[in-house]
């Protein structure tokens, strides 16, 4: 067995340079196909660590998918606000255990920025119910007197090099031609520990500096001629008027369907409340579909790598004639010749799986920033059972496609017996 | 001798872990003297269309019941399984280490949600594959009676789960 | 050693035989030429002992084995045990360096392999005697002339002391001083180890060195009918 093993290996390498094109065919496929199941499995962690605890997130009435798009992910745009005062009276419903609101729309190069209370710090837990901790520093304040400090997330500062005491400069708007709020820097006092949820690309500031920052722009854009230097923004009403959502806990995790049919009779404004657990399994339905067709395409990729293995095996059989006569007046009989080619087949799979599984690595190094901006943690990390079953999988039908070349071979043999043509 | 004996604990064995998880009803949920069809005794629902006034105050009346309804305090430790549609609260993953559980599907969606002692807060120890938001399950546990800490309606039913198992129709004779 | 009886051998698919022997036998360590023209029948009668085809009938008999008697897998081993094959020529696998070339058939067979005692050292010394010099040893086959493949081919055959060697045409890819020097060592080897010696070739000149002369036409009903 060890001897036939050597063999394969030494007539696989004599034929190296035919087998190493179907061999990087056969990496490109594996690593595409890891590739997906990997951003597939992350994307789904990632999204299901990304709220913890949190009962319902309540926002102005539209989708709910947009509402966890903007209230979790901090993405999508957020035209709709909801009233302060909203906030307030469900704050205080004997239901609720704690209530803390978010307001969206300024960004820091990039990131978004998140206008809090320090009680964000407190309530909010990620993963199974891990809760924040600070990496470095502490919560800004939030009160008059410290409106202009700031918490990074921990994505932002290991890409931009942040410390705690430094200074940053919040734009408005997540583009980058929006004006930025050049007049009113903000001093980072704190940078959270990783997550792997979209927290880590946050940057946290208190509703009161959402409000400052505001102060002498109308529509969007600074007023002409109004300018409001920083150390007089406490002289005005920096008490929020309006916010983008709001997250609540409440002391009875049952209760959520009677608060939630209860917010959504609230007259007084339209509001819609969504359990973060019930919106991500529907986000996660409408992507299924979406997997499965990526997954399927990409087996078919294999698939056709491997038909390629097949294909160059069964070319070179012609010239092996001689080859396997010799084998057969040794005594090679059909289970030997069979295994013979399947022990090619299998080690030109497994370089070529091997190969994938370092092109993917590689492959990770340019991907994981890019998936980080739709909130998904790309992780370098062994593979999961789903991985492993596609990777046996592959391994697998590598050696089946190469039993095709092996019988033709075994067929060969019979009518050549000892003396081939050739 | 001893393999008639091994023989009749294994035929035994399946009926037996039933045994142990007895199944418990979502009636048993509701205390017997709870009705609040007695509400509407005086009104006869066949005759009013929808948009009449007096259907909708019925249903707002209806709605109060139910997020009144009581729970049953002789529920509290009984262990056994009950059959129902799981909404996820907490994952670890992609498994549920926490869920509520509800009699019927949609509970969640724009149908009216249940009573509140038809709804139950499950907890496991060990977080559990295959929860999905549309396909009944069997949750085998312990039910506890949960005290409230504010004044906001009643008590509520909450379980220690040990397992669940797809749910495939009427559950095994005992 | 070699007998076969009334042995009947057709192509399937035809409906005539190419191969009708009544009678063939190679007896211990006799010597055997051979002689016949392409299509009398050969390679078939070659194949035929070597048990990798089967007769429609008759009786093989080898080393008083009825091949008829043993399943395929037990003819390949019976094949890897006791007969020694050199053909014509690419006798070897390229890729594999000249010793792993004589060695492989102490891989297929492990009753050579022990008959051959350490087999490197035994597939060193066949080497030498048959004038192949030690630093060829580890270059790969394909490197090789083709009087030193069929020398190596020639060692791969006798290591182990097989109880038959078959030489098909052994000689016919040498040049004419080549081919005498071949055919002294191969006697000598196989005169050393008392082998049976079958040698199968289409030129008469070669005969002289052998103890009797087998015609292919004479013994082959069906010689010059057939269709290979």
């Amino acid at each position: 067995m060890k001897a036939l093993f050597a063999l394969a290996f030494k007539s696989a390498w004599a034929r190296r340079f035919l087998l190493t094109i179907t061999l990087v065919a056969i990496a490109l496929a594996t690593s595409l196909l890891l590739a997906i199941e990997r951003v597939r499995l992350d994307a789904r962690t990632s999204f299901t660590q990304a709220v913890s605890g949190v009962d319902l997130v309540v926002g102005a009435r539209g989708g709910a998918l947009e509402l966890m798009l903007n209230a979790v992910f901090h993405a999508g745009g957020s035209s709709h606000t909801i009233r302060w005062d909203s906030f307030e009276a469900w704050r205080r419903h004997p239901a609720v255990a704690w209530a803390v609101p978010v307001s969206l729309g300024d960004a820091y190069r990039g990131f978004p920025v998140v206008g809090t209370t320090p009680d964000y710090f407190r309530h909010l837990h990620h993963g199974d119910k891990k809760p924040l901790t600070f990496a470095a520093g502490r919560s800004f304040a939030g009160d008059l007197d410290s409106v202009f400090e700031a918490v990074v997330g921990h994505t932002v500062a290991s890409q931009l090099g942040l410390r705690t005491g430094e200074r940053i400069t919040l734009s408005h708007g997540m583009t980058e031609l929006s004006p930025l709020h050049a007049d009113k820097p903000f001093t980072i006092v704190g940078i959270l520990a990783p997550t792997g949820t979209p927290m880590d690309r946050a940057v946290f500031v208190s509703l009161e500096a959402i409000s400052a920052i505001h102060l002498d722009w109308v529509a969007g854009a600074p007023t002409p001629g109004l300018s409001i230097p920083a150390e007089l923004v406490r002289k005005f009403d920096l008490a929020p008027k309006t916010i983008t959502a709001f997250y609540l806990g409440l002391h009875q995790r049952a209760d959520v369907f009677r608060l939630q049919r209860a917010i959504h009779s609230y007259v007084q404004e339209p509001l819609l409340a969504v359990l973060p657990g019930v919106a991500l399994d529907e986000l996660w339905s409408l992507l299924t579909q979406v997997e499965t067709t990526l997954l399927t395409l990409s087996a078919l990729v294999v698939v056709v790598g491997l038909a390629g293995l097949s294909a160059t095996m069964l070319a070179s059989l012609e010239s092996r004639r001689r080859e396997l006569a010799i084998l057969r007046s040794l005594g090679a009989g059909a289970p030997e010749i069979l295994l013979l080619l399947a022990t090619e087949g299998m080690i030109v799979t497994a370089a070529g799986i091997l190969a994938g599984l370092v092109l993917l690595a590689l492959a990770l190094i340019p991907l994981a920033p890019l998936a980080h901006g739709y909130g998904i943690h790309l992780s370098w990390r062994p593979p999961a059972a789903s991985e492993w079953m596609i990777l046996g999988a592959i391994f697998l039908s590598g050696i089946l496609s190469s039993l095709v070349p092996g019988l033709r071979a075994l067929r060969m043999t019979l009518v050549d017996g000892l003396t081939p043509r050739s | 001798m001893i393999r008639q004996l091994l023989f009749l604990c294994l035929f035994c064995a399946a009926p037996l872990a039933a045994q142990t998880f007895p199944e418990i009803k979502w009636e048993e949920l509701v205390p017997k003297s709870w009705n609040p069809a007695a509400l509407f005794k005086d009104l006869d629902l066949s005759k009013l269309s929808d948009a009449d006034p007096r259907a909708m105050e019925a249903m707002e009346r209806l709605k109060r019941e139910w997020d009144a309804a009581p729970i049953e305090p002789a529920l509290s430790g009984r262990r056994g399984r009950i059959a129902g549609f799981a909404i996820p609260l907490e994952r670890a993953g992609e498994k549920v280490s926490e869920f509520l559980l509800v009699p019927y599907f949609g509970a969640c969606i724009h149908t009216p949600p249940p009573p509140a002692n038809q709804i139950i807060h499950a907890r496991a120890s060990k977080p559990l594959a295959d929860v999905r938001m549309m396909a009944p399950i069997w949750v085998f546990g312990t039910l506890e009676i949960k005290r409230r800490e504010t004044q906001w309606g009643v008590a509520g039913y909450a379980m220690r789960v040990e397992r669940i198992e797809p749910y495939q129709g009427a559950p095994a004779p005992r | 050693m070699i007998e076969l009886a009334e042995v009947v051998f057709r192509w399937p698919g035809q409906r005539k035989p190419c191969l009708a022997i009544e009678r063939f036998h190679l007896a211990p360590a006799e010597r055997v030429f051979l002689h016949g023209p392409s299509g009398s029948g050969k390679s078939t009668l070659l194949n035929l002992i070597g048990g990798v085809m089967r007769p429609a009938q008759g009786r093989i008999v080898v080393l008083g084995q009825d091949l008829a008697a043993l399943r395929a897998r037990r003819r390949d081993r019976f094949r890897a045990d006791h007969i020694g094959f050199i053909f014509q020529q690419f006798n070897l696998l390229p890729w594999l360096s000249v010793l792993d070339n004589v060695l492989l058939a102490c891989r297929f067979s492990s009753r050579r392999r022990e008959r051959a005692g350490n087999a490197r050292a035994a597939a060193e010394r066949l080497l030498a005697s048959l004038d192949m010099a030690p630093s060829l040893w580890r270059r790969p086959a394909a490197e090789l002339s083709v009087g030193q493949q069929q020398r190596v081919a020639a060692a791969r055959a006798l290591i182990g002391r097989p109880e038959i060697l078959i030489a098909d045409e052994p000689t016919s890819a040498l040049d004419a001083e080549r081919q005498l020097a071949f055919i002294d060592l191969l006697l000598s080897e196989a005169r050393a180890t008392e082998a049976a010696l079958l040698f199968v070739s289409h030129d008469l000149r070669l005969a002289r060195h052998f103890d009797r002369i087998v015609e292919m036409q004479a013994i082959n009903r069906m010689a010059g009918e057939a269709d290979r």
